[in-house]
């Protein structure tokens, strides 16, 4: 697994991409064929390999039952059934979701194979097993193809409630022989994750994977990957979509609306603010001087700079290249404690930032400031909690 | 109970073999060193009559599938019925030397080079088992054969199991079965859904401690139940304090404290992990 960032691919992501990796931004992509159909994956997975990128597919069987148009362009797709449906899979089904696989990763070229797997949920020996079977298949796979095994963990609400039932359905999940991880967590539906408690725990799962000494790419992360090296991750995904920033089975849920956003005007990510502030109305509230501060440069900002009329579609993009430029500069340090300590520096600053920009009266709106400080304790917790931890990082080779 | 068979009665049932002397029983099977007609030493393992055959038959597809120098060779397994003749028996490997046993007795205490190079062998052999998804779940050292050269030879495969075989255990719990001295807590306290590969890496832990302390990090001659044991395995944290651990290197400390965590997550993810890290502390 390369080490440094890839991007999750989302709803109309693909071209952002190609323009990401135009710009030296990121080292792979994750495919999403909840919103690509096969045939434009395998164009496109070709462009990208030509821009020097690594693909993968991610099938999310998270809500496995769900599908849609572009889903069904995938004969894969005819095993997307419900848990309980899942369970009863043949022998003789599994041997044609392999071919099934095997062909979707041979057309794609990928560079290795993401396990499919259900979300673990606690207290579901079934579901153990399950993701142990669709394993063991897609293992097979990689073989064939010569190429990487990576197994699905993806941590159900119910799992990470607590440390003890995160652990124990890690030591079951951790059983796989496998090259890598594919890690996700699931956080409760808001904007950004900002529990404390959920943050230090999404760590500690990810710490205790990359114990295993195999190399974990942490998916959905979004601006929280600001941690992620810091519990020892090698790659992190990132997407321009809210839906890209955490790990929520909301994404597969049917749409209640229209969506989109309407109108809502463009938001400017911050590296100093580690945070969105809507653009030109909160920031034309803010002075100058602290301005200068707040401003990230991007080759998808220049309106910015010159005051001038910006859309939401250079403000994804604009983000997107901000995080890649942060997460690459972190992915040069091979220390997991340095790289927590160099989050928790960027955090504290934030927080000085944002007072700051308080005391003249401006409060940013989206709650942008909720979790900064929740995730600098979160990762000073991880650092005293996970010292074992860290020691035995550091014994391997 | 072992399995004892005179070795007059040996003799005379199988004279095709020169036999040299017994060896330690288990309760499976009664064992002698052997030499064939063209003066090999083997090691002759006679059958329990009481032995399962379906455990026995998974013990011998373990043993076959596996070809790797830190892990005991099967050459022969017979079983034959004919009317006042029943031959059932396995021809393994002779390995020369003794049992680990022998050498990691209580206030010895090995160079740690030495201990990196020979638990680096036992991983080496942990990892052919993990390659073929065995579990052997009584890694102890009576089954653990030194060879001259002091390399080490896993034996004894009567309790492995295949992980991609449904268990033959009957009872829920299941997992119970092997030498306590070496369970991990999830053979005491787990069912047999928690039995995979690291759990011979606890057992390992065990006996890696055993070698650079001198002493058990759980067991201690004063405990007479199993329970006592199992409190120490499952939920002490006192092997962690006791003087001779702490007055190790740090990096030894790490990797002990790993291997012995009692949550199979928190152990090395497997052997080959473990030899990588042995000959980074050994200097190799």
């Amino acid at each position: 697994m390369r080490r440094g960032v890839w991007h999750q691919c989302g709803d109309r992501s693909q071209k952002l991409v190609q323009e990401q990796l135009g710009q030296g931004a990121g080292v792979g992509v994750i495919l999403s064929p909840r919103d690509l159909s096969r045939e434009n994956a395998i164009t496109y997975s070709e462009s990208y390999q030509k821009a020097g990128a690594d693909v993968l597919i991610d099938y999310q069987f998270y809500v496995p039952d769900f599908t849609n148009a572009l889903l069904g362009s995938y004969p894969i797709s005819s095993f997307r059934r419900s848990v309980s449906a899942l369970n009863k899979i043949s022998d003789q089904d599994l041997i044609t979701f392999q071919n099934e696989l095997r062909a979707d990763h041979s057309a794609l070229k990928a560079s290795a194979v993401i396990a499919p797997a259900v979300v673990y949920e606690a207290g579901r020996t079934d579901i153990l097993q399950l993701n142990s079977r669709l394993f063991a298949s897609a293992k097979e796979v990689s073989s064939d193809l010569s190429i990487p095994i990576y197994a699905s963990v993806v941590l159900g609400r119910s799992v990470t409630s607590s440390d003890q039932t995160m652990q124990s359905v890690l030591s079951q999940a951790t059983a796989m022989s496998c090259d890598g991880w594919y890690f996700g967590f699931e956080f409760e539906d808001e904007r950004i994750p900002s529990s404390r408690e959920m943050v230090r725990r999404c760590c500690v799962a990810g710490l205790t994977l990359a114990c295993t000494g195999k190399p974990v790419l942490h998916a959905y992360a979004g601006p929280m990957g600001l941690l992620s090296f810091g519990f020892g991750a090698t790659g992190i995904a990132i997407g321009h979509s809210q839906n890209l920033w955490k790990f929520t089975r909301d994404r597969w849920a049917p749409p209640s609306g229209q969506g989109g956003g309407g109108d809502a005007p463009a938001r400017y990510f911050s590296r100093a603010l580690w945070g969105t502030i809507v653009y030109p109305d909160e920031t034309s509230q803010i002075p100058a001087a602290l301005r200068n501060q707040i401003v990230s440069q991007s080759p998808f900002c220049a309106p910015v700079s010159a005051n001038l009329q910006w859309n939401r579609w250079d403000a994804g993009k604009h983000l997107v290249y901000i995080l890649a430029q942060q997460y690459s500069s972190m992915a040069m340090e091979a220390d997991p404690r340095k790289n927590a300590n160099a989050a928790i520096d960027l955090l504290g600053n934030a927080l000085t930032l944002h007072m700051a920009i308080q005391q003249n009266n401006v409060f940013l709106a989206d709650d942008t400031n909720a979790y900064q400080g929740n995730w600098k304790l979160a990762l000073e917790d991880l650092l005293k909690d996970g010292k074992a931890d860290f020691d035995f990082l550091e014994l391997m080779p | 109970m072992p399995y004892t068979v005179d070795m007059s009665a040996a003799i005379a049932k199988f004279p095709e073999y020169t036999f040299i002397c017994p060896l330690t029983p288990s309760e499976q099977k009664a064992a002698f060193h052997v030499k064939d007609a063209a003066g090999t030493d083997l090691c002759l393992k006679l059958i329990a009559p009481h032995y399962e055959r379906d455990r026995l038959d998974r013990e011998i597809q373990a043993m076959q599938s596996i070809n790797n120098p830190n892990v005991v060779k099967l050459v022969e397994y017979t079983f034959s019925s004919k009317p006042g003749d029943l031959r059932h028996y396995t021809v393994e490997e002779f390995v020369e030397g003794q049992d680990l046993q022998a050498l990691l007795t209580f206030g010895t205490i090995w160079p740690t080079k030495r201990v990196a190079e020979f638990f680096s062998g036992v991983c080496d052999g942990l990892t052919a088992l993990r390659e073929k998804e065995i579990v052997h779940r009584d890694l102890k050292p009576a089954n653990i054969r030194v060879r001259p050269d002091g390399s080490p030879v896993i034996i004894d495969f009567g309790l492995a199991r295949h992980l991609a075989l449904p268990d033959l255990t009957q009872t829920a719990a299941g997992a119970g079965i092997g030498t306590p001295k070496y369970f991990a807590p999830e053979q005491f306290e787990g069912t047999k859904h928690d039995i995979d590969h690291r759990t011979d890496l606890f057992a390992l832990g065990i006996m890696l401690y055993e070698a650079l302390t001198g002493e058990s990090p759980f067991y201690s001659p004063a405990m007479t139940t199993r329970a006592q044991l199992q409190q120490a395995v499952c939920h002490s944290t006192v092997h962690l304090s006791k003087a001779s651990f702490l007055g190790l290197d740090p990096k030894w400390q790490t990797l002990l404290r790993r291997l012995l965590e009692a949550e199979r997550a928190k152990r090395p993810a497997d052997a080959a992990q473990v030899a990588m890290i042995l000959k980074r502390l050994g200097g190799n």
